[in-house]
């Protein structure tokens, strides 16, 4: 089984005084949602950078089914806040662009492309040039991209930050859809209180200074999702607004009023 | 005028705004109130008027400044019989390929040198310092060294105008190569890009747009440079000619010359700026 696992993690910037986070450990199998929440400064991007391999934990140990994470990699793939697609490119080039680091042949990219254009249901839109897209089809672009290279397990920094709300309920469910297709593990930080527990599977809570993890919730909602029930009787169920409340007073517990 | 009266025409300070060319303001196609373009075309056909008014009353000598007719007489003359043993189609293709063969050498140099600059610390040490050392001196302070050690062929003739080139090709694509976005990189990455799988399909794509400005700022220094180029044992080109029209103070052949030198000048540019667009549509839109 496929594990991605964060063990008493921490991360120390060159030049600073204090460590952004202390002692972490998260722990991601296949078929996870796991959130990070917290307050600014707590250290969840620079997590999701450890998993990546985009930072260099000062101490403890990321790794990937056993073996120590020394860089980026293909099975760990990454969808940023900004979408980072590259321009130059249509729609299907961009999704097909881990098949082309690969050298898999030209028809063959096409057709997986739209394939999984047709999963983030953009499957008229692959020869869009980027620029045409809107900001919710771009993200789509980019979860598509990221599942082109078969990862065993998604990155998601703050994916749904630069949409509007509209959008981005919608983009929840297309996300979980994705989730639930591609039986990867999730790793996803975000700063939205009902994203989070609509999403996870759990919900990890970090609080600043230096960064550390305060609470963890197994909240459940996406299992039922998952299971068939509609997205709007899972945010209109009672035990919903009991959770939020939980939850949100989790993330500003100790803070100086 | 009181405000209120003011107050009924929010549009005219703004109005007047527009009227200038301000870089950053997009230029409108159509607009009540004068158009930039339309001062411009007046501008040049007052300067014309001028230029012809002052021909015909004499105030300055034909042999110093000959008629605007006189010299699109000579504009035929040259293009049909030609003026020291070449027509004006041979000059202007002999300095054509000069600047052109000098492009190409100035890309094959400076791209790599830009993404070597803007890649990595060290080649960032090696050939900024060169390159900024480079950069200032005047073409005609090094033309006698190059003729010096390279001879007075073609070759040096090329190198004077490539060299003129090098810096600005290098140093933009350099900054384009700096430019590029972080997360761009990283997402390459994390899809399994090796480095120069990064270089090749990301770095080099997201530079284009600054390779291209460089492109374009590199052929007007190039294209300025001609004339330095061709100032010594040239037998063809546009520099070559204005040169040699000046020798025997044929001053309309010397005008004449000039103004085909701006005309390719504009008509390089406005060719460029094509490409651009065509080439990079997304530059400016992200």
């Amino acid at each position: 089984m496929p594990h991605l696992v964060l063990d008493k993690v921490s991360i120390h910037y060159d030049g600073q005084a204090a460590p952004a986070v202390e002692r972490v450990s998260i722990d991601v199998a296949k078929g996870d949602f796991v959130v990070l929440v917290g307050r600014s400064g707590c250290g969840k991007t620079s997590l999701l950078n450890v998993a990546a391999g985009l930072v260099t934990p000062s101490r403890g140990l990321a790794s990937t089914n056993g073996r120590p994470i020394t860089g980026p990699g293909s099975d760990r793939a990454v969808v940023f806040q900004n979408d980072a697609l590259f321009p130059w490119l249509t729609a299907r080039e961009n999704v097909a662009f881990a098949l082309r680091l690969r050298g898999v042949r030209q028809a063959e990219r096409a057709r997986r492309a739209d394939e999984l254009l047709g999963l983030v249901k953009l499957g008229d839109a692959g020869d869009k040039r980027i620029w045409e897209l809107s900001g919710g089809m771009r993200q789509r672009v980019g979860l598509a991209r990221a599942l082109a290279a078969e990862p065993q397990f998604l990155l998601l920094d703050e994916p749904l930050g630069a949409l509007d709300a509209l959008t981005r309920e919608r983009m929840q469910t297309t996300l979980l859809d994705l989730w639930t297709a591609s039986h990867v593990g999730v790793l996803m930080v975000t700063h939205g209180i009902e994203e989070a527990l609509v999403l996870a599977t759990r919900i990890v809570v970090l609080a600043p200074g230096p960064g550390r993890v305060v609470r963890s919730f197994e909240p459940g909602f996406s299992r039922r999702y998952a299971a068939g029930e509609a997205i709007r009787s899972i945010k209109t169920d009672p035990a919903f607004a009991a959770a939020r409340g939980e939850l949100t007073d989790a993330i500003f517990e100790g803070e100086a009023a | 005028m009181t405000i209120s009266s003011y107050s009924e025409r929010p549009g005219a300070a703004i109005d007047k705004v527009d009227g200038l060319s301000v870089p950053w303001s997009r230029p409108s196609a159509r607009r009540k109130g004068i158009s930039a373009r339309a001062v411009s075309a007046v501008t040049i056909l007052l300067v014309l008027a001028a230029w012809a008014l002052s021909a015909r009353l004499q105030l300055v000598s034909p042999v110093f400044l000959p008629s605007p007719a006189a010299v699109w007489n000579k504009f035929i003359v040259v293009i049909k019989d030609g003026f020291v043993d070449a027509t004006l189609l041979q000059h202007a293709v002999a300095s054509l390929g000069r600047v052109f063969a000098a492009l190409v050498a100035a890309l094959l140099i400076g791209v790599p040198v830009g993404l070597v600059i803007g890649i990595s610390t060290v080649g960032r040490g090696i050939f900024d310092p060169l390159l900024e050392f480079l950069r200032p001196i005047p073409p005609l302070a090094y033309l006698p060294l190059v003729i010096i050690w390279f001879g007075i062929g073609e070759p040096s003739k090329i190198l004077v105008i490539a060299i003129a080139m090098l810096a600005p090709v290098a140093l933009s694509t350099a900054s384009g190569v700096r430019g590029v976005s972080k997360e761009r990189v990283n997402a390459a990455r994390s899809l399994g890009a090796t480095r120069a799988q990064v270089v090749r399909h990301v770095i080099l794509p997201s530079a284009l747009p600054s390779i291209l400005t460089g492109l374009r700022i590199a052929l007007g220094a190039g294209w300025s440079t001609l004339v330095a180029a061709e100032l010594v044992a040239a037998t063809r080109g546009l520099g070559f000619m204005i040169q040699s029209a000046a020798q025997f103070l044929v001053t309309d052949v010397v005008i004449m010359g000039i103004l085909v030198i701006a005309a390719i000048a504009f008509v390089l540019e406005f060719t460029i700026r094509r490409i651009e667009r065509a080439l990079v549509p997304w530059a400016g839109l992200e």
